[in-house]
């Protein structure tokens, strides 16, 4: 009697154990941390204008974040995504006419038209034709690259007045009151993450949710249950890419412009950020929200050596160094972890 | 190998000799049909491409890709699906911060040297123990590398203007000729039957290959895996750190993004050799063949006024056409 007790307090404190030694659990501890330290050094934190300052430069590197994540889980990883992203804004400023406010609706809509096939590419080369997902979206980023800088040499570009609805709904021209209304209070930078957090919520709850776990963690033991894995893969990569259309839209919406280079530095942030959010780079475990978590930590990180008052020069040196600090620190903590929890459970 | 050896035996006994001449050079064949194909197109859109000097001076365009290829090849070789994404930067940094030890002297070149190869080295150092100790994607690694490294030449360049010379030894190595041919030529064929050497007739070359081909097998005949493995990320950074030299050679001054515009064509020439990404393998001449393919690409899409635009297009569709035809894995499950 008294073994058994013993044994099933025993496995509930190493699963107490298990629990602390999540790294979902450590990551947002970590971002707690983060939250705190930038609450303290910024004074006007909680005041509404910063907030929606804070939303605006974060909600990017989250949708692109939870976009890479998909990709991540189902096995794959996206070194297209900064350069479909300026492909995007290019599409969309390319297409519409500022004086014309119906070309805002066409350009929406070419432009998702666009995201889709930039999925579709991909999802051929990585799941059907089984090219290895790095090299191939590396190569794919450079077709990507020079479509947009076809289309679009210098920056610039013009878009119809009601586009800043994306960004700045209170400031944007010729839109119904009641979307003005809804603006004021919800923040459009929020709403696109929301309506990404919407479309995974829904994804995840029917099979290809499921069958992106399943692939990513073993791609022929998939195969062998009867999932057709390449079509999963190609879905995984459909996702990510509107993820990217949603960024795209926010991007426009705030800068009124298009440019072919301006994506190029998104692309590894976004990997970081999975990282730092605790999803491994194998594939198939981690919960996309983390993805969230991800960019949340890295945005304060950023903002907190922005408070350091670096010079300008050093931007890029820093926010490098920080990116190879935070993914080497977040597999080797990874690993311990694994090691850690394989011990109690032996 | 054996096993291969045989096979290949057995197949000569059954096909022609000729033909299995052709099957074992397929790659190089192709290589070389892609060449000409453009040569010819060249000739029939743009006149005046199909000259001497013109071949030449391609030749000489390409051997820079051809020397960033090295690194890739090297580095793909080990298997592990390496890439070296911060080849470009690499260069570009020993080329701005050797252009002041030089300036313009030949008795500077020495400490040149020895300061391109330990920037170089540091930064491959720093790459293979990310990768193989750390255990991170090496294109991950390798991208973050060169941000940092664009975060250091920002750094240094800040506020001042990038001053300096090459001693005249590189000036005359990079970019003049010897009679038709230019200088560089003698330089990579140099370079490549030290690699080829290295490669084939060295023991590191053999475990080099064996840790490319299988990591599991070379660990069990006791090959370190792990150190071979990084040390071709050293070799790579110094090899792009002597390159960074020969760029500041070929230009006459240093600045900010003379090296950056080579990675993408360096893995791309790797690519259009036909040398498998997956690891194993490594033919030099065929890289080369890939360089100046995807220089002659450049000099046409510029030649048809597409510009930069036409490159990249150019060179990411190319890659991905070859990519479907050498990578893709359509085995039966």
């Amino acid at each position: 009697m008294s073994k058994i007790t013993n044994v099933s307090i025993d496995s509930i404190g190493s699963s107490m154990k298990k629990i602390g030694l999540k790294q979902e659990v450590s990551s947002i501890m970590i971002l707690l941390v983060m939250f705190t330290i930038t609450a303290i050094l910024q004074d006007n934190f909680f005041e509404p204008n910063s907030v929606v300052r804070n939303i605006n430069a974060f909600a990017p590197l989250i949708l692109l974040a939870m976009g890479q994540a998909v990709v991540i889980i189902s096995g794959g990883l996206d070194l297209s995504a900064g350069a479909a992203l300026s492909l995007l804004t290019c599409v969309l400023t390319y297409v519409m006419k500022q004086d014309d406010p119906i070309t805002g609706v066409y350009a929406i809509v070419i432009a998702f038209a666009v995201a889709v096939l930039i999925g579709v590419i991909n999802g051929i080369g990585i799941g059907y034709l089984r090219i290895p997902p790095v090299i191939l979206t590396f190569a794919t980023s450079y077709i990507w690259l020079g479509a947009a800088l076809f289309i679009r040499p210098t920056p610039g570009g013009e878009t119809v007045k009601w586009f800043k609805v994306f960004y700045d709904t209170k400031s944007a021209e010729g839109v119904p009151a009641f979307v003005k209304a809804i603006g004021s209070v919800f923040q459009p930078a929020l709403v696109l993450v929301l309506v990404g957090c919407l479309i995974w919520y829904v994804i995840s709850k029917t099979k290809i949710g499921r069958y992106i776990y399943a692939v990513g963690s073993s791609n022929d033991s998939a195969y062998a249950t009867g999932i057709n894995t390449a079509k999963v893969q190609m879905m995984a990569c459909i996702i990510n890419s509107v993820f990217i259309f949603l960024a795209a839209l926010f991007f426009v919406g705030q800068n009124q412009s298009g440019d072919a280079r301006m994506g190029d530095p998104m692309t590894l942030k976004a990997i970081a950020a999975v990282v730092v959010g605790g999803i491994a780079l194998t594939g198939g475990r981690g919960s996309v929200y983390l993805a969230i978590v991800g960019a949340l930590i890295l945005s304060f990180v950023n903002k907190i050596i922005f408070f350091a008052d670096i010079p300008n020069a050093y931007q890029t040196l820093v926010s490098g160094l920080i990116i190879i600090v935070a993914i080497a620190g977040s597999v080797a903590y990874s690993y311990i972890n694994k090691k850690a929890v394989g011990k109690e459970s032996k | 190998m054996d096993t291969m050896k045989n096979l290949n035996d057995m197949s000569i006994a059954q096909k022609g000799s000729l033909s299995v001449m052709i099957d074992k050079h397929k790659k190089t064949i192709v290589a070389f049909l892609l060449i000409i194909f453009l040569f010819i197109l060249g000739e029939v859109i743009v006149s005046d491409f199909l000259s001497v000097g013109q071949v030449l001076l391609t030749i000489k365009l390409s051997s820079f890709i051809a020397l960033f290829a090295l690194c890739q090849m090297i580095v793909i070789a080990a298997g592990g699906g390496g890439l070296d994404l911060s080849v470009g930067f690499t260069a570009t940094l020993t080329a701005i911060l050797t252009a002041v030890i030089m300036d313009g002297k030949n008795e500077n070149l020495l400490l040149a040297i020895l300061v391109a190869l330990a920037i170089g080295a540091a930064v491959g150092l720093a790459n293979g123990t990310l990768v193989s100790y750390v255990k991170l994607p090496p294109l991950v690694v390798t991208m973050a590398m060169a941000s940092i490294i664009q975060g250091i030449i920002n750094v240094y360049t800040a506020g001042k203007s990038i001053t300096g010379k090459p001693a005249p030894i590189l000036q005359t190595l990079a970019a003049q000729s010897t009679g038709v041919f230019p200088n560089i030529l003698f330089v990579l064929i140099f370079m490549a039957v030290v690699v080829m050497i290295i490669l084939n007739k060295t023991r590191w070359g053999l475990k080099l290959f064996g840790v490319g081909t299988n990591e599991t097998n070379a660990y069990l005949s006791g090959v370190d895996v792990k150190t071979v493995r990084m040390v071709a990320f050293v070799i790579s950074g110094a090899v792009a750190g002597l390159i960074g030299l020969l760029l500041i050679g070929n230009m006459g001054t240093a600045f900010k993004d003379m090296g950056s515009s080579y990675v993408m064509p360096s893995i791309a020439a790797v690519v259009v050799g036909g040398v498998s990404l997956a690891g194993g393998e490594g033919n030099y001449f065929r890289v080369i063949l890939g360089s100046i393919f995807l220089q002659t690409l450049t000099n046409l899409l510029v030649a048809l006024g597409w510009g930069d635009a036409g490159k990249w297009l150019g060179f990411g569709i190319v890659l991905f056409v070859l990519l479907i035809a050498y990578v893709s894995d359509r085995r039966k499950r």
